[in-house]
């Protein structure tokens, strides 16, 4: 076995699958503020690339400004979803809820189709392709980068979830009924973790949409968001970063050595088999709340 | 009536519709004086929890209604306010079953409530307070919620309802489920904080043996309307309730049951 292929395959895919976190970490932002577990994640990624696109082809803007505008935008369409498609359904079932959050993500891809085509638009955010070199292990710039943010993003949200704010969040999450009961405003609450989510989204279009180009199917990353939530616990932002980190090197490293065997797209398989196994096995993830039934 | 001396409570003829066909509570009136503590009896579904969600807001995620009569909180009709503006005037609701915030710690659980007032140095001294009345929640401030005991989530649900600062405090059977020794201990509690701060109560309880002990009024409830209203020394002699809610009297046979029934046609 050669082990200095196993160790590149290793560090690379835990780089990416740190940037995988980034897209669970939008999803574990809205289920650990509202437990919705919303499935249009990949579509508000795919949806921010555009923006950002849009909004620096329409100013002339230089990407450094184009993408804070593209996240002050995207906050503002994550409150907006929370007004025009969530607020009617709080308290209500939850498959309701569900339905919903495909839905969006159905009439996103429909919408950036419709608007901007199928054709893949480069986003060049002047990262080097050049490998960066640590010992004898190539590392992808890129990846370096994403990675890099997405620690950056889990610090943040690893203290404001500690913050009076995020606490209130999490009390939101918990019971629904309960907060009304003392005053607290759930709707302005699901808003704000929607745009918390969307503006992460941002931040994942962009690194992915450097990196493979921005077209529909940066919205499959939801199949990657999701397994990486599930196996993380779906409301533990540390277990995102973690499960990015272990689904990252599992994908990588296994679909290494399987793709010459059976001649490529291995990947997509590995990262199914992982979602499914956590659901049958440990269906809290490494690191989610358990319900508590007291007897 | 609510003009001259107004109640800080009037519940007026209220009439309670859910899904647009189920009549829930039928004209009830109910009147909480300032600094009082009054009690509703009843058994199980006569519309208890559903007169305090009128009051508190929370009837509409039910989808239920307020049809007829009127709210009034403080001489104010509240009908149309939000849940979170009714808590903001004073109004806090502790629902039934504690429903605390189970993956929360009693210190995060009291936070989150004093969501609606003032700064990080108001909530301290005021979670301080809340610690006052109930030691033993302060003992187990950093563990989970959802692993306390029943009687202290029962706790950690009066004392998160105290954070919001409130002028009425609506409980739902908080003896439910719950050890008789504490039930009259936090009861006892809730005496003392009604005296002591003036804070109103509106206590709502199955148990009326526990609540007739506290109260200074009460009303009985049956089948979403008010069948007896009396200071809490007369309804402990009343032989109806004596019979059928304080458990005492003779043993129920069929005609004990039969001569109930017309008791509560003639009280209605």
């Amino acid at each position: 076995m050669d082990w200095t292929l196993f160790a590149e395959l290793a560090v690379n895919g835990a780089l990416s699958g740190l940037m995988y976190s980034l897209v669970a970490m939008g999803i574990v932002l809205i289920y650990k503020s509202s437990s919705v577990p919303n499935l249009a994640q990949g579509a508000l990624t795919m949806l921010s690339a555009y923006i950002v696109l849009a909004i620096a082809g329409a100013l002339k803007a230089p990407l450094w400004l184009a993408i804070p505008l593209a996240m002050a935008v995207m906050f503002g369409i994550g409150m907006g979803i929370e007004r025009v498609a969530l607020r009617r359904l709080a308290g209500r079932p939850i498959i309701m809820i569900l339905m919903m959050t495909l839905g969006l993500d159905i009439f996103v891809r429909a919408a950036t189709m419709t608007l901007w085509g199928g054709t893949a638009r480069p986003l060049p955010l002047g990262i080097s392709d050049a490998p960066l070199f640590l010992g004898p292990l190539l590392l992808n710039r890129a990846y370096v980068v994403g990675a890099l943010v997405a620690l950056v993003l889990f610090a943040v949200f690893f203290f404001f979830f500690r913050t009076r704010r995020g606490i209130v969040l999490r009390a939101i999450a918990d019971d629904y009924t309960a907060s009304w009961s003392v005053g607290i405003s759930v709707e302005r609450g699901v808003a704000l973790s929607w745009a918390m989510s969307s503006v992460v989204a941002t931040a994942a279009g962009v690194l992915w949409g450097s990196i493979q180009g921005v077209d529909q199917s940066l919205s499959q990353l939801l199949l990657k968001g999701i397994a990486v939530a599930v196996l993380g616990g779906m409301d533990s932002v540390g277990g995102a970063i973690l499960a990015g980190i272990l689904l990252g090197v599992i994908e990588n490293t296994a679909s290494g050595f399987l793709d010459p065997l059976v001649g490529g797209g291995s990947r997509d398989l590995v990262v199914a088999a992982i979602l499914v196994l956590t659901i049958l096995v440990r269906p809290h993830g490494l690191f989610g709340r358990e319900d508590i039934e007291r007897i | 009536m609510s003009d001259a001396a107004p109640s800080l409570l009037s519940i007026n003829n209220v009439e309670v519709i859910y899904d647009h066909v189920s009549l829930a509570i039928k004209g009830v009136s109910i009147e909480v004086p300032r600094g009082g503590m009054v009690g509703l009896l009843g058994a199980n579904g006569a519309g208890k929890s559903t007169l305090l969600k009128s009051v508190s807001g929370l009837l509409k995620t039910e989808r239920g209604e307020v049809t007829r009569g009127e709210v009034r909180f403080d001489g104010r009709n509240i009908d149309a306010l939000t849940p979170q503006e009714r808590v903001e005037l004073g109004i806090v609701h502790v629902l039934e079953g504690r429903r605390v915030f189970e993956h929360l710690t009693p210190d995060e659980n009291l936070v989150a409530a004093s969501a609606v007032r003032g700064g990080r140095a108001d909530m301290l001294r005021n979670r301080e307070r809340v610690y006052g009345y109930f030691p033993r929640l302060h003992e187990r401030r950093t563990a989970q919620a959802g692993y306390l005991s029943g009687g202290e989530q029962q706790m950690l649900a009066i004392g998160r309802a105290l954070m919001t600062q409130p002028r009425l405090l609506m409980l739902d059977e908080p003896s439910l489920g719950l050890a008789p020794f504490l039930v009259a201990e936090i009861f006892e509690i809730i005496r003392r904080i009604n005296r002591e701060e003036q804070l109103s109560v509106l206590l709502v309880e199955q148990n009326a043996i526990a609540a007739l002990e506290v109260v200074s009024h009460g009303y009985l409830i049956e089948n979403g309307r008010i069948v007896m209203h009396d200071s809490s020394e007369a309804m402990k002699k009343n032989p109806d309730i004596q019979e059928f809610y304080l458990g005492g009297g003779a043993a129920r046979d069929f005609h004990g049951i039969k001569h109930y029934r017309r008791r509560k046609r003639w009280l209605t």
